[in-house]
C-alpha cells in the first residue's frame, strides 16, 4: 500500500519565517563560529585560519577580564532589581482598585520610551549638579554623588536606569496573577492564612513556573541590553568600569578592526549567559517548584 | 461562646447588596445544633452568598449572623469554627492531597508529623488513603471531592458549609455521592448547611429545606411539606420535575378569576370520566415513567406524569382526572 504524502501546506506556511532564522540567524552564528579563528578584520574579503591564536590572545586580555566582571557585576545587580520591581508591582497592581489603570500605565510607560531617549533622560537624572537624584539626596542631607565618574556609581547608575523598562515582565505577572482562581484565596483565608501567607504559600509557588521563564528571559536581555545606557552614558568608563561584554564586543568588531575577536567574545557571551542559565534552572529544580 | 449545643446558626435580616443588586434581602433563618439544611434557588437567588456570609468571606451591609447566639461580625473567616467546601473544590493546584490536607494544619503551625497523622487519618475516613501522593489534576471529579470534604472534616468545625458539593458530578456519581454525604452527616451530626440548584438533592438531602428566591427566603419546611403544600406560585413552580401546572384563574380545572389553579403532573391521571378533555402533543418515555405533554381546548397546557406505555400517542383526544388542587391567590401568588 502507498503511504499518501503528509501535505505540504504545513511546510509552505513555515517556509517564510524558516528561510529569514536560516539566513538571518543561523547562518550567521555559523560564520561568526568560523570567523573566531581567523585573523578576519571585517574590511577584507580573504580571512586566513589562525587556529587558538585568538584564544591564547583571549586568555592574557586584561581588558576583557575588566568586561567580565563589569558584566557579572551588572547581572547580579540589575536582574534582582528588574525581577523584584516587575514581580511586586505586577502583584500589587493585579487587584483591581480604583486608579490602578493609571499605575499599570505609569509602570509600563518606562517601556515604550526607546532606550537612547531613556538614557538621555538618565544622563539628566543623574547629572551631579542639577540632576534630580542628587538633588533628593540632598535633602536628606547627603552630598551626592559624582555619578558617572565613579566606577561603582557609574554601574550602579546603569543598573538604576534599567530597572525601569520592565513592563513585559510586569504585564505577565499582572497577567498570570490573574489567572489565578479567587477560591482559592477564600479556601486558604479560611485555613487562617493571611495575606503574606497567602503569597508565600499560593501565590508564588502557583507563578513559579512563570517567575522561572522570566528570570531566564531577563538574565539573557540583561546581558545584552546594557549596551545603549553604557555607549550613551559612560562610553564603557570610567575605568572600564562600565565596559560591558556588548559594548567590548562592539568595540573590537567596529572601532578596532578586530572582527575575528569581536566573534569569539560574542561566543563568550554566550556561554556564559548558557552557564548562569543552568545553574538557576538546577537551583530552580532543587526547590521542585517545576513538577 | 454560650452553652448549649454547638452549631447553632441564626441569621437575622441579614442583607448583603451588590451595586444595585440585593443579593441577600432580610434573611431570617434559624438552623438547629446538628441539622442538615438545604437551601435550594435558581442562580442569583443568593445561597452562595449566604454560605459566604456566614463564613466571614463577606460581610453584610446589615443584619447579623449568630453562630451559638453570639454575633460573628467581627470574628475573621478562620476563627468562626466553619470548614467551607467549595464548588469545583479550590483544592491548591501544586499541592498533593496529602498537601491540601495539611495546608490549615501547618498555617496553625501544627508539627509536620501530628498534622500528617491527623490528615491520612481524614483520608482514610474517606476512602482516598492511597491517592495522598497524587496531585489534583491526576484525580477524577469524585476523588477531588472526597478530598474537598477530607480538608473540611480537618478542620473539626461545628458547621459545614457546602456549596453545590455534588454539582461538578456526573449523575451517576452523583446520586452514590449523595448517599455518600448523607451517612456522613448521620455520623458526625454537625450542623450543615448545603447549597444547591438541584432539586433532586434538596428533596433528598435535607432535614429541611429553604428554597430562595432573589435574595428573599419564600418557605422553609420539611422536604415533603414543601413539597406538598408550596407557600406560593414561585416554590410551586420550582420544586418537582416536571413543575407543578399552574392555571391562572382556574380555567379548565374550574375555580375563579381571584385564584391560580394548580396541580402537580402525578396527579392529573388519565380517566375515560374525568372533567378535562385536552390533546396529547408530545409523550416523553423516560422508561419507568412517560411524560405527556397536553393541551386543553382553550390553550391550557398541562403536563401528566404517567406510567410507562400509557398507550396514547400525540393527537389523542384524552380525557384527564385532577386530584390535590392547589389553590393561591392570584394578586399575590400566596397560597390559600
Amino acid at each position: 500500500m502507498k503511504r499518501p504524502r503528509p501535505p505540504l501546506t504545513g511546510w509552505a506556511f513555515l517556509a517564510p519565517y524558516a528561510i529569514a532564522v536560516a539566513v538571518l540567524v543561523a547562518v550567521p552564528a555559523l560564520l561568526n563560529l568560523g570567523y573566531a579563528f581567523t585573523d578576519h578584520t571585517g574590511l577584507t574579503r580573504d580571512p586566513q585560519f589562525t587556529g587558538l591564536a585568538n584564544v591564547r590572545r583571549m586568555l592574557d586580555d586584561r581588558f576583557l577580564l575588566d568586561s567580565l566582571e563589569a558584566s557579572l557585576f551588572h547581572v547580579a545587580l540589575a536582574v534582582p532589581v528588574r525581577f523584584l520591581a516587575a514581580v511586586g508591582l505586577g502583584l500589587l497592581l493585579a487587584a483591581p482598585r480604583p486608579g490602578g489603570r493609571w499605575f499599570r500605565t505609569a509602570v509600563y510607560l518606562p517601556t515604550v520610551i526607546p532606550d537612547v531617549a531613556l538614557a538621555v533622560l538618565f544622563l539628566w537624572v543623574l547629572n551631579p549638579l542639577y540632576g534630580p537624584l542628587n538633588q533628593l539626596l540632598g535633602l536628606v542631607g547627603h552630598s551626592g554623588y559624582n555619578w558617572l565618574a565613579d566606577p561603582t556609581t557609574a554601574r550602579i547608575g546603569v543598573v538604576l536606569m534599567l530597572a525601569f523598562p520592565i513592563g513585559e515582565g510586569f504585564i505577565v505577572v499582572l497577567a498570570a496573577r490573574r489567572l489565578l482562581d479567587g477560591r482559592l484565596y477564600q479556601a486558604a483565608a479560611l485555613e487562617g492564612c493571611g495575606p503574606f501567607g497567602q503569597l508565600r504559600r499560593l501565590t508564588l509557588p502557583l507563578l513559579a513556573p512563570v517567575l522561572v521563564l522570566l528570570a531566564v528571559r531577563d538574565i539573557i536581555l540583561t546581558l545584552q541590553v546594557n549596551f545603549v545606557p553604557a555607549y550613551v552614558l559612560t562610553d564603557g568608563r570610567p575605568a572600564n568600569a562600565t565596559l560591558y561584554l556588548p559594548v567590548y564586543i562592539f568595540d573590537q568588531v567596529f572601532e578596532f578592526s578586530g572582527f575575528a575577536y569581536g566573534s569569539l567574545v560574542t561566543i563568550l557571551l554566550m556561554l556564559i549567559t548558557a552557564v548562569i542559565i543552568t545553574g538557576l534552572l538546577l537551583a530552580v529544580r532543587r526547590w521542585r517548584v517545576l513538577r | 461562646m454560650s452553652d448549649g449545643p454547638r452549631g447553632t446558626i441564626r441569621l437575622a435580616a441579614l442583607t448583603r447588596s451588590y451595586g444595585r443588586t440585593t443579593a441577600v434581602d432580610g434573611i431570617d433563618l434559624e438552623v438547629r445544633a446538628g441539622e442538615l439544611i438545604t437551601l435550594v434557588g435558581p442562580s442569583g437567588s443568593g445561597k452562595s452568598t449566604i454560605l459566604r456570609l456566614i463564613a466571614g468571606l463577606d460581610r453584610p451591609d446589615g443584619g447579623q449572623v449568630l453562630v451559638d447566639g453570639t454575633d460573628v461580625a467581627a470574628v475573621p473567616p478562620h476563627r468562626r469554627a466553619v470548614a467551607m467546601v467549595f464548588q469545583d473544590y479550590a483544592l491548591f493546584p501544586h499541592l498533593t492531597v496529602l498537601g491540601n490536607l495539611t495546608f490549615g494544619l501547618r498555617v496553625r503551625r501544627v508539627r509536620r508529623a501530628e498534622a500528617d497523622r491527623r490528615a491520612r487519618a481524614a483520608a482514610e475516613r474517606l476512602g482516598i488513603g492511597d491517592l495522598l501522593e497524587r496531585y489534583p489534576d491526576q484525580m477524577s471529579g469524585g476523588q477531588r471531592q472526597r478530598v474537598a470534604l477530607a480538608r473540611a472534616l480537618l478542620r473539626d468545625p461545628s458547621v459545614y458549609l457546602l456549596d453545590e458539593p455534588l454539582a461538578s458530578l456526573d449523575a451517576q456519581l452523583r446520586f452514590a455521592t449523595r448517599a455518600d454525604l448523607l451517612a456522613l452527616h448521620r455520623e458526625l451530626r454537625t450542623t450543615t448547611i448545603h447549597v444547591t440548584h438541584d432539586q433532586h438533592e434538596a428533596m433528598t438531602l435535607g432535614d429541611r429545606v429553604v428554597v430562595l428566591a432573589a435574595g428573599r427566603v419564600r418557605q422553609v419546611g420539611p422536604p415533603q411539606q414543601v413539597y406538598d403544600e408550596p407557600a406560593d406560585t414561585f416554590v410551586a413552580g420550582f420544586l418537582g420535575s416536571p413543575p407543578m401546572n399552574l392555571v391562572p384563574g382556574g380555567g379548565v380545572l374550574g375555580g375563579d378569576e381571584a385564584m391560580t389553579l394548580g396541580v402537580r403532573p402525578e396527579d392529573l391521571t388519565l380517566d375515560d370520566a374525568g372533567p378535562v378533555t385536552a390533546t396529547v402533543e408530545a409523550v416523553e418515555a423516560l422508561g419507568s415513567e412517560a411524560i405527556l405533554l397536553t393541551r386543553c381546548p382553550d390553550g391550557t397546557r398541562l403536563t401528566v406524569r404517567t406510567g410507562p406505555r400509557p398507550g396514547v400517542g400525540p393527537g389523542d383526544e384524552v380525557r384527564l382526572l385532577a386530584d390535590r388542587l392547589h389553590r393561591f391567590d392570584a394578586a399575590t401568588g400566596r397560597r390559600r
